[in-house]
């Protein structure tokens, strides 16, 4: 029986030989102990990954301890006024910082912000960046793109060894840019477990996330010295 | 062999696409804790997250096809995940329940295996998992980090460990049968 466990825990892994999977699913099916076990193993997992599953949001005005993903929901109107921007831009193609405060233009923010088309556009683009830290926070590969950048006019160097991060003394992190715009008109950073994720809109319209050790200071250096 | 994390659910995935129902439930039991324990932290409710889960598993299976790989498996079901829970917490009957639940009691029906979620709805038992994993063997305890924590593979981790795959892959198994006895002795049991 602990053959067949290991072989559960090799393909829990995703390390199954591929001959012997079809097997090991007929076994597993027909036992409802082995399913429990199975289960079992990702209990186990998600003890390990209970701190880091306690994902703060600490760029919102609320300070409470919910959930990224409760925060993200709960932000659309209320503290996402990125995608309200984002919108205005998109509904009216207007130029926020030349719009003075008038009745005309009153009345166009509040026919964009109360606008269904306006809210779904604002939705979708808070989506986008839910899309975004989760694959930060649960695909490990997500990070770990090939591109290098010379990061050492802002102190930090590239160590390929550590999996692409870049270090500088106790500050290490990944990066990954975007040539997206995903919506963002201001710095948003969130807690995950001991490390913090940021997402940086630069002024060529990129954005570049940054993930690990790293306070805000740095990765706001960091973000400008990539737009220089 | 599968050679990093990403993709340790892609064979998985294809074979749910061909039918394979046994392929199906191997991904489902995997990650029903996960997928419950993050709708636990929205609903508070163990039986609207239990709900919740099943739909979640349901919609996998009518949409698997449309899943093209983009982002790794667990990503996609925590996206239908959070949909289904958005939906519902922004539903009437949820607002309803919320108000009348300061005054009608709810009742729960404990069977006999049900508390193996709700366990880790306490933060001390997490707490005594990983002091349990402290205490395991320094083999074990890191082949179980490196794979769990950091998503290594197993020939990552062959390579930091100077160890053959097959002992990595035999110390993982051990490091997880000894957690999920000590799941079973210390927690469940004593709940």
């Amino acid at each position: 029986m602990n053959d067949i466990k290991e072989k559960i825990s090799a393909l829990y892994d995703g390390e199954l030989d591929h001959n012997e999977i079809d097997d090991l699913l007929k076994i597993i099916d027909k036992n409802p102990n082995l399913q429990e076990q199975l289960s079992l193993y990702g209990l186990a997992g998600l003890a390990v990954h209970q701190d880091e599953n306690n994902i703060v949001s600490i760029d919102s005005g609320n300070r409470e301890n919910k959930s990224i993903f409760s925060n993200l929901w709960f932000s659309n109107g209320l503290t996402a006024a990125a995608s309200i921007l984002l919108t205005l831009f998109i509904i009216n193609n207007v130029d926020i910082s030349r719009m003075n405060i008038s009745e005309d233009s009153t009345n166009k923010i509040a026919s964009a912000i109360n606008s269904k088309e306006a809210k779904d556009i604002a939705e979708r683009s808070e989506e986008y960046l839910i899309d975004h830290i989760l694959n930060v926070i649960n695909d490990p590969n997500y990070m770990n793109t090939q591109e290098t950048i010379d990061l050492r006019n802002v102190g930090f160097r590239h160590n390929v060894a550590g999996g692409y991060k870049y270090s500088n003394g106790n500050e290490n992190f990944q990066l990954r840019v975007e040539k997206k715009n995903l919506g963002l008109k201001k710095i948003r950073y969130w807690k995950h477990g001991k490390k913090m994720i940021y997402v940086v809109p630069l002024s060529d319209g990129r954005v570049v996330t940054l993930y690990g050790n790293i306070s805000v200071s740095s990765a706001r250096n960091i973000a400008e010295s990539l737009t220089k | 062999m599968k050679k990093n994390s990403n993709d340790s659910d892609s064979l998985l995935v294809e074979k749910v696409k061909e039918g394979n129902e046994g392929a199906f439930n191997f991904l489902m039991n995997k990650y029903y804790p996960r997928v419950y324990a993050s709708l636990f932290s929205f609903t508070k409710s163990k039986e609207d997250s239990e709900d919740l889960a099943q739909q979640t598993f349901v919609k996998v299976w009518q949409q698997i096809q449309s899943f093209r790989g983009d982002s790794a498996f667990f990503t996609w079901v925590y996206r239908i995940a959070i949909n289904l829970a958005k939906n519902y917490v922004a539903s009437s009957g949820y607002k309803k329940q919320k108000v009348n639940s300061s005054i009608d009691q709810l009742e729960i029906d404990i069977s006999s295996n049900e508390n193996i979620e709700s366990i880790l709805i306490h933060n001390q038992s997490v707490d005594d998992i990983k002091d349990f994993i402290n205490t395991m063997p320094e083999s074990l305890k890191t082949a179980f980090t490196l794979r769990e924590s950091e998503g290594k593979s197993y020939e990552e981790i062959s390579i930091i460990t100077e160890t053959p795959i097959g002992t990595v892959r035999s110390r993982i198994f051990r490091a997880r049968e000894s957690i999920v006895d000590f799941m079973k002795k210390e927690l469940i049991n004593n709940e």
